[in-house]
């Protein structure tokens, strides 16, 4: 029983790492209608980032504990970032998706080499960090604190953009743009503050998510696409710009992974894309499609 | 002054006449003065951007001294360097090379794929090859049955071999279940099923409880530990070569697992700094291909090399810089080889070739060579891990060093055969 549940956690951790990539694709595309595939490049910076500001912070003295507010801190204030990107891309709102698709796949490149440039080629980690909050003992497994800190902020992040979306006014203006943009637009919604603001949003997502996770792992240089081929089966599978897809799919992809690891380990790769072709099958539109302008 | 068609032509012929007779004059100077031109292909980004960086290190710096010293029979060596990515467009960078810049050789490739799709071009283009890796076994015999240009490295499941007579050196008896975590490719594959033969061979008679396969690139294994506590192993043998090992042996520690079994990494010396003391155990087989930077029996060069690229770069090098090293110079030594044969002239690409054949260098790992196979002979490093040194990752407590004609099969036989065919 408790090895189920060592299994579920792992899935579930790793769910929470991709909500946060997913998250910040759903929210893109709901109101912008691009398909931003630089948001596993976002997670990537927040990761590279998060290694090097804690790196920083420790040898300035900041006491170790503190780290994770570090970590959260260089997420945030990486969405500096937001503004200007947007702008480039928006350039291409109106334009054929083929140039949405190649515009941000050519950040994705870009930013993969921006990386390499700064941090070099060699992979990067914060080595002694993932312990410091301690492990979790139960019949013999040992669990480290930090994950559960991981999901926690997953289902955080995840809450807050729930009620961001739907109790804040921002939210309603948001909601109201994505359904109906020539409307909102008409009702006097700045469409160039809300598309600058919605993309900081969704970038600072996928930072903080890169930042959090970092601890447990390592920083490579292709890890962005990694991150962006799992994305895409958590968007297909839970529907396009939808927030609770991105929640639901980021669950079945992470635990589905987990328990084709564990029962059937040839599986790996294949599961999650069984889904995908299942959901493109019998649901194309995704689990929890919105109905658009 | 308006020009008339003839003063035109006159012109121009008379230019054209002064610079064929400059040509015919400078003809032999230039031949002699003019540079070696070395391609490389270095694989830049991705996965393989450190190993393809490692490699591009120790090619340089036998560039370097090679100029120092005068160079390759009086000819200054330039470095002609393309990326390395995917099979098609490598394949393509190597023909620019070879007849657009004019390229005398060229060096590098880590991937299977793309040296498996480069060889055969290299034989087309009758122009060398010197392979720094990417020697995965299957399909090799199709498309380069008998390469006369193209030189490869090292079988790739040698490190596999070494690591499980290791293994079964010292931890015979005290295993009876082991576990895999390999890449999904045929470098993982191929790896794991040398060892377990290798483990029937010396007659462990273990039995693998769980084989996990995530792909290369995976950056999260909380599941993957999960999956092997399960499965609760004597031993895990894992091939990673990247940045996925220390984040595997990370959280196989936060998970208790380093603690309660034995790990052997045949490949994970290549990001040995990475393996930090705080999480890589000590006791683990750990295997760093043919460069161990603290190797206590490492010739002068050795370390003069650790040292410079501890110097320039702030870390210590890793084995793809042996490669680099080698095949920079044991071109030259073939050249000059060749060059004495033919008289003193410089000698063909054929001749080099024949040249290339049974040569032995020196190089940062001690004696290497070309079998006349045209496969790589080299001294590979693996050792039981250790936390007493000065740095904050793990080394070596005790260093063994063996040739690859103990732990390479031989010309014209096949791995499992060789392996039966053994006295143990």
């Amino acid at each position: 029983m408790i090895q189920v549940l060592n299994l579920l956690l792992g899935g579930v951790f790793h769910a929470a790492a991709l909500f946060l990539v997913a998250a910040g694709l759903q929210l893109v595309f709901g109101v912008q209608k691009i398909l931003n595939l630089a948001c596993g490049s976002f997670y990537a910076l927040g990761a590279y980032a998060g290694i090097s500001a804690v790196k920083a912070a420790l040898a300035a003295g900041v006491p170790a504990p503190l780290f994770v507010l570090v970590l959260i801190v260089t997420g945030l204030a990486l969405g500096v970032l937001g503004p200007p990107i947007e702008r480039l891309l928006r350039t291409i709102y109106d334009r054929d998706e083929a140039f949405q698709l190649l515009l941000t796949f050519a950040l994705v490149l870009m930013l993969e080499d921006v990386i390499r440039f700064v941090w070099g080629a060699a992979p990067a980690q914060l080595g002694n960090v993932y312990l410091l909050y301690g492990q979790v003992r139960l019949e013999g497994l040992r669990i480290p604190v930090y994950n559960f800190i991981v999901i926690a902020a997953g289902l955080a992040i995840a809450a807050g953009m729930g009620l961001l979306l739907t109790r804040s006014r921002f939210g309603g203006i948001v909601r109201a743009t994505a359904e109906n943009r020539s409307m909102a637009q008409a009702l006097g919604v700045d469409m160039a503050r809300i598309s600058s603001r919605v993309f900081t949003l969704g970038l600072v997502l996928g930072t903080v998510g890169g930042a959090l996770v970092i601890p447990a792992g390592a920083a490579v240089n292709e890890m962005a696409i990694e991150l962006i081929v799992e994305a895409f089966a958590v968007v297909v599978i839970g529907g396009l710009g939808s927030m609770r897809g991105a929640f639901v799919g980021s669950l079945i992809v992470g635990v589905l992974k987990a328990v084709a690891i564990a029962v059937y380990p040839e599986a790996e790769m294949l599961a999650v894309y069984v889904i995908v072709i299942a959901v493109l099958l019998l649901r194309p539109a995704g689990l929890f499609a919105r109905v658009t302008a | 002054m308006r020009t008339t068609r003839r003063q035109f032509l006159k012109a121009w012929g008379a230019a054209a006449v002064a610079g064929a007779t400059l040509r015919l004059h400078a003809a032999p100077a230039l031949a002699q003065a003019g540079p070696v031109k070395i391609g490389v292909l270095a694989a830049k980004a991705g996965v393989t951007a450190p190993v393809g960086e490692s490699g591009l290190r120790g090619t340089q710096w036998a560039v370097e001294r090679i100029n120092a010293g005068g160079g390759i029979l009086g000819r200054k060596v330039e470095l002609v360097v393309e990326e390395e990515s995917n099979p098609k467009d490598t394949v393509e960078r190597f023909r620019k090379l070879v007849l657009q810049a004019k390229v005398d050789v060229v060096v590098g490739v880590i991937s299977t794929g793309v040296g498996l799709a480069i060889g055969p071009a290299a034989e087309e283009e009758k122009r060398l090859l010197l392979m720094w890796d990417g020697t995965t076994q299957k399909g090799v015999e199709e498309t380069m049955p008998k390469p006369r240009y193209a030189f490869r490295s090292v079988d790739n499941e040698a490190e596999a071999v070494m690591a499980s007579i290791l293994t079964a050196r010292h931890f015979k008896g005290k295993i009876k279940t082991v576990a895999g975590i390999n890449n999904d490719y045929s470098y993982g594959r191929d790896n794991w099923a040398a060892f377990l033969a290798i483990m029937k061979r010396f007659g462990l008679n273990v039995t693998p409880v769980a084989e996990l396969w995530p792909k290369l690139g995976e950056t999260n294994f909380t599941s993957h530990v999960a999956a092997l506590q399960q499965a609760k192993p004597d031993l895990i043998f894992c091939s990673f070569w990247s940045g996925d090992a220390p984040i595997l042996l990370k959280q196989a520690h936060a998970a208790g697992l380093t603690a309660s079994t034995r790990l052997v990494m045949t490949t994970a010396g290549g990001v040995h700094e990475q393996l930090k003391k705080a999480f890589a155990p000590e006791g683990m087989i750990l295997g760093y291909n043919s460069l161990y930077f603290e190797d206590p029996k490492a010739s002068a060069l050795s370390r003069e090399f650790s040292r410079w690229h501890q110097e320039k770069f702030k870390e210590w090098p890793t084995y793809e810089s042996d490669h680099g090293y080698f095949t920079v110079v044991g071109y030259k030594a073939a050249v000059e080889k060749a060059a004495k044969a033919a008289g003193g002239k410089w000698p063909t690409v054929e001749q080099v070739a024949e040249a290339l054949e049974g040569i032995e260098v020196e190089s940062l790992s001690g004696k290497r060579g070309y079998r006349a196979d045209h496969i790589m002979e080299a001294t590979y490093f693996q050792g039981l891990s250790t936390h007493k040194n000065k740095h904050d990752f793990v080394t070596l407590e005790s260093v063994e060093a063996m040739s690859t004609k103990q732990i390479q099969k031989p010309s014209g036989m096949g791995l499992y055969d060789w392996i039966a065919s053994w006295n143990v």
